[in-house]
């Protein structure tokens, strides 16, 4: 009976999906170049470059992305494909320095994150609000759910053979190497426990 | 002359064939339950339990997993949950892995308690296909890996030991392609596979909020299986959150996973960028906020991991999850049908 109401709901939510969807990019969103770069005609670092972009030139990305690469239009009209990691957010590039290297990471590293503990209201312009501290300071434990939630579970068999339809391959990848900041700053008995 | 003799041993085979067919689930979860007591309580006498003795919380998960005829007789005994938190004060090698499953179940009972699960079934499904191939080139493919869609608005991805992973609706309308899920996915499975949650929680455990955690729990009757030290510790880290290092780690390691599992690596590296343009009070992402480093550090930190060492991996086209339920419900239906269909059988099909 359960599986006839949530069917029920399926399309609707579908709908919502198909809906939400469309709001996901990062559309005319404006970011400025950590560092010199060029913008690329095709997303790739062979690809033709079409123009050298100073360090903190302003572009508004299209919401476009593959892979590594978004696509950016300039001031000037120019549109072409930067590296992620070559752009930052205006207000974070705004700070003294502009360049991601690692002791700006470093420094910032032990202050608790700038949002951390500030009590948000929830009386904000949006409306409508997500789980929040509220939420599960209220929240009575319940199992049912767990046990439907397990209900869901697939198993390998069922995982690869969505796998082979999505034409997804298992791949070799080396695990990448922690940062040194990361090293140094989470102390030993996080490996130890 | 002897068929009414067979037929009544008939029926009585049939009906332990089907009193055992009905069994094996309750059976195994008594039995599992069971163990579980044993082994709490031998190892909880000799290791000297670190908190003085409590009342017993209700009885605990026990209580509802056995029914009340099996449950112990209330009085002296300790709640499970009280074993479990006790054990995790002592040391993380104490916990084997059902002892995790348990863990886990409780906590997610608390995440599913503030917030129920979505009534898609089939986009549920498609996060379990989803993260359950991820998990699977995780380094502990073999957890009963359970995910779930959270009928919430705003944007979030929990995570619970022993396999449980949780993402909001609302993180799933936020998405743009299936890569940045499985960004996403990757990331929560990192945080299993490394015990952060375990960690977190025996840190506050030695740290003595033990006892405060206790007292708050004479307080009484709790719903369901959870004991009152899971439930508080559940609140309590899911709205505090994760070490920073533990987040960068699972940055780090998940972003290294998705591409193992095909995804393009970049996936979640253009969830945080996202995040970035997201300010703290916008409600819908409050709590992601609060409970993580700045998204910029975690940008800066896996732009320093990364370097270009994954760009061989990335440069798939990109599929939106709309885009791939739709192919999958396409699949489903083409191999619903007879794969030679026969023209005398279209009719009847309606």
């Amino acid at each position: 009976m359960i599986l006839s109401k949530f069917n029920r709901f399926a399309w609707l939510g579908s709908c919502a999906l198909l809906l939400g969807s469309t709001l996901a990019h990062a559309q005319n969103e404006s970011v400025l170049l950590k560092r010199v770069a060029e913008l690329r005609e095709a997303p790739g670092e062979s690809s033709r470059s079409l123009a050298a972009l100073a360090a903190r030139t302003p572009v508004t990305r299209s919401g476009a992305r593959q892979g590594a690469w978004i696509q950016v239009r300039t001031a000037e009209g120019a549109s072409g494909w930067v590296h992620m990691f070559d752009v930052a957010s205006a207000s974070t590039a705004a700070a003294p320095s502009a360049g991601a290297n690692a002791l700006r990471g470093l420094s910032s590293f032990f202050n608790k994150g700038s949002a951390q503990g500030g009590t948000t209201t929830a009386t904000s312009t949006v409306g409508i609000r997500g789980l929040g501290a509220e939420d599960l300071a209220r929240s009575q434990p319940n199992m049912a759910a767990v046990a439907q939630a397990d209900t869901l579970r697939l198993d390998a068999d069922q995982a690869r053979q969505f796998a082979s339809g999505a034409a997804l391959a298992s791949r070799s990848v080396d695990p990448l190497p922690a940062p040194a900041p990361v090293q140094t700053t989470s102390p030993a008995n996080n490996h130890n426990n | 002359m002897n068929t009414p003799h067979t037929r009544v041993r008939t029926a009585w085979l049939l009906a332990l064939a089907g009193i055992l067919a009905c069994a094996p689930a309750r059976s195994q979860d008594a039995g599992k339950a069971i163990n579980l007591l044993g082994s709490f309580l031998r190892q909880a006498a000799p290791a000297e339990a670190p908190a003085q003795p409590q009342p017993a919380s209700a009885g605990g998960a026990l209580g509802n997993m056995l029914g009340a005829s099996l449950a112990p007789a209330g009085g002296g005994q300790a709640s499970r949950g009280a074993d479990l938190i006790g054990l995790l004060s002592q040391s993380l090698e104490q916990i084997d892995e059902p002892k995790e499953i348990e863990i886990g179940r409780q906590l997610a009972a608390v995440l599913l308690g503030s917030k129920p699960l979505h009534p898609d079934m089939a986009l549920q499904r498609y996060v379990n296909q989803l993260g359950r191939w991820i998990s699977l080139q995780s380094s502990r493919p073999h957890l009963p890996w359970t995910f779930a869609v959270l009928d919430d608005p705003g944007f979030n991805a929990f995570a619970a030991p022993g396999g449980y992973v949780f993402v909001t609706k609302g993180l799933l309308d936020r998405v743009a392609d299936e890569a940045e899920l499985a960004g996403i996915l990757a990331h929560e499975i990192t945080h299993v596979t490394a015990k952060h949650h375990l960690q977190a929680i025996a840190k506050t455990a030695r740290a003595g909020l033990l006892t405060r955690v206790i007292g708050s729990q004479v307080k009484g009757e709790l719903a369901g299986a959870v004991s009152a030290q899971f439930l508080s510790l559940g609140r309590d880290l899911y709205s505090r959150g994760l070490d920073q290092g533990d987040e960068y780690d699972a940055d780090r390691s998940g972003v290294a996973l998705a591409a193992r599992a095909g995804f393009d690596p970049y996936g979640l590296v253009a969830v945080l960028q996202q995040l970035r343009t997201a300010t703290p009070d916008n409600p819908l992402f409050a709590l992601s906020l609060s409970t993580h480093p700045p998204a910029q550090q975690r940008l800066d930190l896996l732009e320093q991991a990364m370097g270009n060492r994954l760009d061989s991996f990335a440069g798939q086209q990109p599929i939106t999850i709309t885009q791939r339920m739709e192919s999958l419900s396409a699949s489903r239906s083409a191999s619903a049908a007879p794969a030679s269909p026969s023209p005398r059988r279209a009719p009847v099909k309606k």
